[in-house]
């Protein structure tokens, strides 16, 4: 703010000032009969009294706002305002004038209202481009202003995505395992045990999500067989699992929770919507420049899966978040019964983030 | 009174189970992993209450209660499933969160024993293969859905293959057609007052002559509906003493 103050006060020192030497230099080209201590006096009067009416056109426009205006509702109160500042300007000078005795011949044989038509006019002519300075200085800023605060939105969405969707795991998972965990208890209480160990896991892990970009594919899959286990339990015989993993792509660096969102989303619209259930398979191997991630399922894909599944779309968006056009995301039918969701992950760009 | 318990997890079934044993007077006389086995159940068994999961394969827990004629008592068991919590708390159905507390479980059976009382008193004269005034339904619209009372009910609109069920602000739609429900209702309460409507009598708030010797009915809910000549016959002879 003192910066903009400073700004002001010396574009309205210079300005005024180029007005009183352009004045001068008038005066000396027409060679003007007049006094030098008369010209310097009606300088003066026209630099203190240009800074001191424009300096209060300024305070009456930032408390009334106007500079937030739109172009059509600023310009007819702009006029407005330039008359009535041309007007205030040439009355303070010409009452100094009057005061200081600093009459030029001419002007003399002049009436007042003839004075004071032809000087509001001129000195019009100076506050008009103070005005058009002001406002579109003002204008720029605004715009400028704008821009800044459309981009930190955006920066500000963008962490918020990446957020809610790291921190995205299924509560109806969750209850559905304490459940199954109680019944366990009586009946294979070793079990039990197990499965609060892994539903921690999972938990701590959605947690830790939000403060990594990329955990290591070892780690992620860890999680996952977790969470398999889980749904294993409440699944019984109904879910068969099975991994086929290169050990080779266990230090590669993928994207927390990504693996784990696509086979929540096998098991929610594939397994649980047969009633023999089905078999989830997990594929991990390097393709060309690439880390492939698949997870197939038994199952149809419909229509609808494609772009609602919060999952899936959320899955497309984190990927273009973080690798721009370099990953890709897929979903299809590979054959009448079974589903597959493949990720490709660039090998050099995902060593960007390790 | 005997309970069927619908969960397509094994041990959420164990579990609720082992919560029933406290109370002996429910007897869980069977068990069903899918929708279509629960209707086939329920249709054999002819149980008093039924504990329903909503998400299950294939069909849900709501479809399976649209599909019967005629809805036992339910309570609801479910895990956590937003759209169905809403459709639960416009209408105050009875359901439990797994996994269930046991006070809620005592707070769902008391109710329900409440109801049982007040509705054996009313049934002991009634006959069994008609839906009575004291029977429920069960009503899915979209997202919202009732279990509804037939005394509650004013009128069954014919809308297609479809029946427009009138009752307090609501009027959802049923896929039954108004023959079938007349077959059903008891003749004493419903009346097909004409070709596309059956009214409830006891819902009638004022009785106007019509043209052509026909009846126009007011209802309480303010519907009118006309009754036809041949009809008219019929409801003075019901109505006269």
């Amino acid at each position: 703010m003192s910066n903009r103050n400073r700004l002001y006060w010396i574009l309205q020192l210079s300005g005024w000032a180029f007005v009183c030497l352009v004045v001068l230099f008038f005066a000396h080209v027409y060679k003007v009969k007049i006094s030098n201590s008369v010209l310097l006096g009606r300088l003066a009067v026209l630099f203190v009294s240009g800074i001191a009416t424009t300096h209060l056109l300024r305070i009456f426009l930032k408390w009334k706002g106007w500079m937030m205006l739109s172009i059509e509702k600023a310009i007819p109160r702009m006029i407005v305002a330039l008359i009535v500042t041309s007007l205030l300007h040439t009355l303070i000078i010409l009452w100094a004038i009057d005061l200081f005795k600093l009459y030029t011949e001419n002007q003399k044989k002049l009436n007042f209202f003839a004075r004071l038509f032809g000087s509001t006019v001129d000195n019009g002519l100076y506050i008009l481009p103070w005005l058009l300075i002001y406002y579109f200085y003002h204008f720029i800023e605004k715009s400028r202003k704008q821009q800044l605060d459309t981009l930190q939105l955006k920066a500000l969405i963008k962490e918020l995505e990446l957020k809610t969707i790291k921190a995205h795991i299924n509560p109806h998972f969750i209850f559905n395992s304490l459940n199954s965990i109680r019944a366990l208890i009586d009946e294979n209480p070793q079990r039990a045990r197990r499965a609060i160990t892994e539903l921690s896991n999972i938990l701590r892990s959605s947690m830790q999500a939000d403060k990594s970009e990329t955990v290591s594919f070892e780690k992620e899959l860890s999680i996952v067989k977790d969470y398999l286990a889980l749904e294993n339990m409440r699944f019984e015989d109904r879910l068969k699992v099975e991994y086929q993993i290169d050990e080779k792509t266990l230090d590669q660096p993928v994207p927390p929770m990504m693996l784990q969102t696509l086979v929540e989303n096998a098991i929610k619209h594939g397994i649980s919507k047969q009633i023999n259930g089905g078999t989830i398979r997990i594929i991990s191997d390097f393709s060309d420049q690439y880390h492939e991630l698949a997870v197939q399922n038994t199952g149809i894909l419909n229509g609808s899966m494609n772009a609602e599944g919060f999952g899936l779309s959320s899955t497309q968006n984190r990927l273009s978040l973080l690798y721009g056009d370099k990953a890709s995301f897929q979903i299809r039918q590979i054959n009448p019964s079974t589903v597959e969701a493949k990720l490709l992950l660039p090998v050099e760009a995902a060593k960007v983030f390790s | 009174m005997k309970a069927i318990i619908i969960d397509d997890e094994r041990l959420a079934r164990r579990e609720l189970r082992r919560l029933l044993q406290d109370y002996p007077e429910i007897e869980v006389v069977d068990e069903a992993a899918n929708a279509d086995e629960g209707i086939a159940k329920i249709e054999s068994q002819n149980p008093d209450l039924v504990f329903l999961d909503i998400q299950m394969p294939g069909k849900t827990g709501f479809d399976l209660l649209t599909s019967l004629e005629k809805a036992p008592h339910v309570i609801f068991t479910t895990a956590y499933d937003e759209y169905a919590l809403k459709a639960f708390e416009v209408n105050a159905l009875d359901y439990l969160l797994k996994p269930v507390e046991p006070k809620r479980l005592a707070d769902a059976i008391q109710k329900l024993h409440i109801t049982e009382a007040r509705e054996t008193v009313a049934n002991e004269n009634a006959n069994r293969s008609l839906l009575t005034e004291n029977d429920q339904v069960f009503v899915k619209d979209g997202e919202r859905c009732w279990f509804v009372k037939l005394s509650d009910i004013r009128l069954f609109e014919s809308v297609g293959n479809y029946a427009k069920v009138f009752f307090g602000n609501n009027k959802p739609l049923i896929l039954k057609s108004l023959n079938a429900l007349e077959e059903r209702l008891d003749e004493k309460t419903f009346f097909r007052a004409n070709r596309k409507h059956i009214i409830n009598l006891r819902m009638i708030e004022k009785i106007e002559p019509y043209f052509n010797g026909g009846l126009l009915l007011e209802l309480k809910g303010g519907e009118k509906i006309e009754v036809s000549r041949r009809q008219t016959v019929k409801f003075k002879e019901m109505m006269s003493l």
